[in-house]
């Protein structure tokens, strides 16, 4: 988007942070919309071969987090990792094996979400150190004034397509476009942190529980319907939200692939145009060379 | 049914470094009545009726170990008998009205002038039963839960007609309002109903929902978590009041939940009469 943004300049606040490994506990099993109980991979740690422009739904994973998945030992240094860290920042892998390794953010899940090409992910383990380096955070359009912008990087605002239409309202680029019914766990939490889960993404099961979002894919912006994201998460109609989803497949009902939210404001404040190409791997892939 | 003593204690709200929250307009606010000792507000009264956040009808009781603060409230149930057993108001005898979610709350309504007696850190003994409640006439795909069994008969639900079960509630609303509590477990959250907007939703122009009032959500199966399934439908009291943080709202204990084809929800905007103080013995 060619936009003016905030006059005030951004700052860029170097942070850190681990790989962190997955968790449970001893009761082992979640529960699935039909009251089966299941154990599945892909929250936390390294989850491998799925990334940006890759299919959200269809993998046996429940809360699949592409690439690493990362947090500070510290319990507020990490509100501070998750509060300011933004999509589109660039991580590096700070020591280990991959130390160098450059990958960017793509989302918050309660841990902060870094897409790396595969090889550098193979190398990966929980408890490697990575560096963020974040900024976005009070990015603002002043043209636009009644459109909230967070966790966006100034550079992945510049390289999306659209900007300011010939109404003055904001041209954004969507893949899909989501009804209110499918907002699931994340209503009510601050839109700083974690995402948004949509319902109706759960591919194998029975047709009551679709909402025609069983196509979505990691890395694609969506427009929430219904939806104010601008001081926390609510239903709100008049309003939507557009995110990028970052988060894949869950089993556990009443969740599912999950939209990181980058913008919110009165529906009229903006122009959605339905694009299959807005998807993070448009702009973030493929990977510039010197980062293979 | 398995009925078990567990301890309870009135809790004390709490508040990070920072004493604001902020509205969904942005407009920071102090969140008075989330948690703790309410006083000045009960079942029948509005639950916009106080300028005030999650406000609940009483008292919330909590367990200092968090895992029996989470045992704590999935084992109590609306109904349950509660008696006070430390403080000035050792002795008084109150129920169980609701629950809330995230660490774990139960909400006690107590009779007025004892509840005035209640200081956060009493204990309360709450003889919790209900959990497992399978009237012989249910549904297989229907499930009972959060209620003691001795409440089901005082209120309007009516399992014996042969075109399924009806409920009198204030309310039918779209599940597209539901909020905070969508995807956690229905016997350990109450789910939040995103009714605060201005103009309220169509389905309660004529209708002002009040504490203890039935309401129904459509097209949200609450089983075990709480989900979007279409063609079903949940029922649940309202446990406490509205609250300006976005996502939030008047809270719903869900007590039964189903195919909408099985349970029949008859909204009265008017007359509607659901869990009230009398019903429970305490007024």
């Amino acid at each position: 988007m060619k936009l003016e943004v905030s006059p005030a300049p951004l700052v860029r606040q170097v942070l850190t942070g681990e790989v962190w490994p997955a968790l449970a506990d001893r009761h082992v099993y979640r529960v699935d919309p039909d009251g089966h109980p299941f154990v599945l991979p892909g929250m936390g740690g390294v989850t491998l071969g799925v990334h940006c422009g890759d299919p959200a739904t269809g993998h046996a994973s429940d809360h699949l987090e592409p690439g690493a998945s990362i947090r500070h030992r510290d319990p507020g240094a990490n509100m501070a990792l998750q509060y300011l860290t933004c999509v589109g920042n660039k991580v590096q892998i700070a020591a280990g094996p991959a130390a160098g390794a450059v990958g960017h953010v793509i989302g918050q899940h309660a841990y902060v979400l870094a897409d790396f090409p595969e090889p550098v992910l193979q190398q990966l383990a929980p408890g490697d150190p990575v560096t963020v380096f974040a900024t976005g955070q009070g990015l603002a359009l002043p043209a636009h004034p009644r459109i909230v912008i967070k966790n966006c990087d100034p550079d992945l605002l510049a390289a999306m397509p659209g900007g300011t239409g010939p109404d003055g309202r904001l041209e954004v680029h969507v893949a899909a476009t989501v009804p209110a019914e499918a907002i699931g766990a994340g209503a009510g939490m601050v839109s700083e942190y974690a995402n948004t889960d949509l319902m109706g993404a759960y591919q194998g099961l029975g047709a009551d529980l679709s909402l025609g979002l069983e196509g979505l894919r990691i890395g694609d912006i969506v427009c929430l319907s219904d939806s104010d994201h601008r001081f926390g998460r609510g239903y709100r109609s008049g309003y939507l939200t557009v995110g990028v989803i970052s988060t894949g497949q869950c089993m556990l009902f009443g969740h599912g692939p999950g939209p990181s939210t980058l913008m919110s404001g009165p529906a009229d404040a903006f122009h959605i145009l339905d694009d299959a190409d807005a998807n993070l791997a448009s702009w973030l892939h493929p990977w510039p060379d010197e980062i293979r | 049914m398995t009925s078990v003593n567990l301890l309870g204690v009135a809790e004390h709200p709490v508040l990070g470094e920072s004493p604001y929250r902020d509205d969904r307009d942005g407009v920071p606010y102090v969140p008075v009545g989330d948690g703790g000792v309410v006083l000045g507000l009960q079942l029948g009264d509005s639950v916009f009726g106080l300028r005030a956040d999650h406000a609940a009808p009483g008292v919330c009781l909590i367990h200092p170990d968090q895992a029996a603060r989470h045992a704590l409230t999935a084992f109590a149930c609306i109904g349950n008998t509660v008696r006070v057993r430390s403080g000035a108001a050792d002795g008084a005898v109150g129920k169980v009205v609701g629950k809330r979610g995230e660490e774990g709350r139960v909400i006690v309504a107590l009779p007025e002038d004892r509840l005035g007696q209640v200081r956060p850190g009493d204990q309360m003994l709450v003889r919790a039963v209900g959990q497992g409640l399978r009237p012989p006439q249910l549904p297989r795909d229907v499930m009972v839960l959060n209620l003691d069994p001795a409440v089901l008969a005082d209120l309007p639900v009516d399992m014996a007609g042969d075109s399924g079960i009806a409920v009198g509630v204030r309310a039918v609303l779209p599940g597209k309002v539901a909020g905070n509590g969508i995807g956690r477990p229905s016997v350990s959250w109450d789910l939040d109903l995103q009714i605060g907007q201005e103009p309220p939703a169509a389905e309660l122009r004529t209708a002002v929902p009040v504490l203890g009032d039935l309401i129904a959500v459509t097209d949200i199966d609450a089983r075990y978590n709480m989900g979007y399934r279409r063609g079903w439908i949940t029922v649940g009291v309202l446990v406490h009041g509205g609250s300006p943080l976005p996502g939030h709202g008047p809270g719903l204990t869900p007590i039964l939940t189903g195919p909408a084809s099985r349970i029949g929800a008859e909204p009265d905007p008017a007359g509607h009469v659901g869990l009230t103080l009398e019903s429970l013995q305490l007024q």
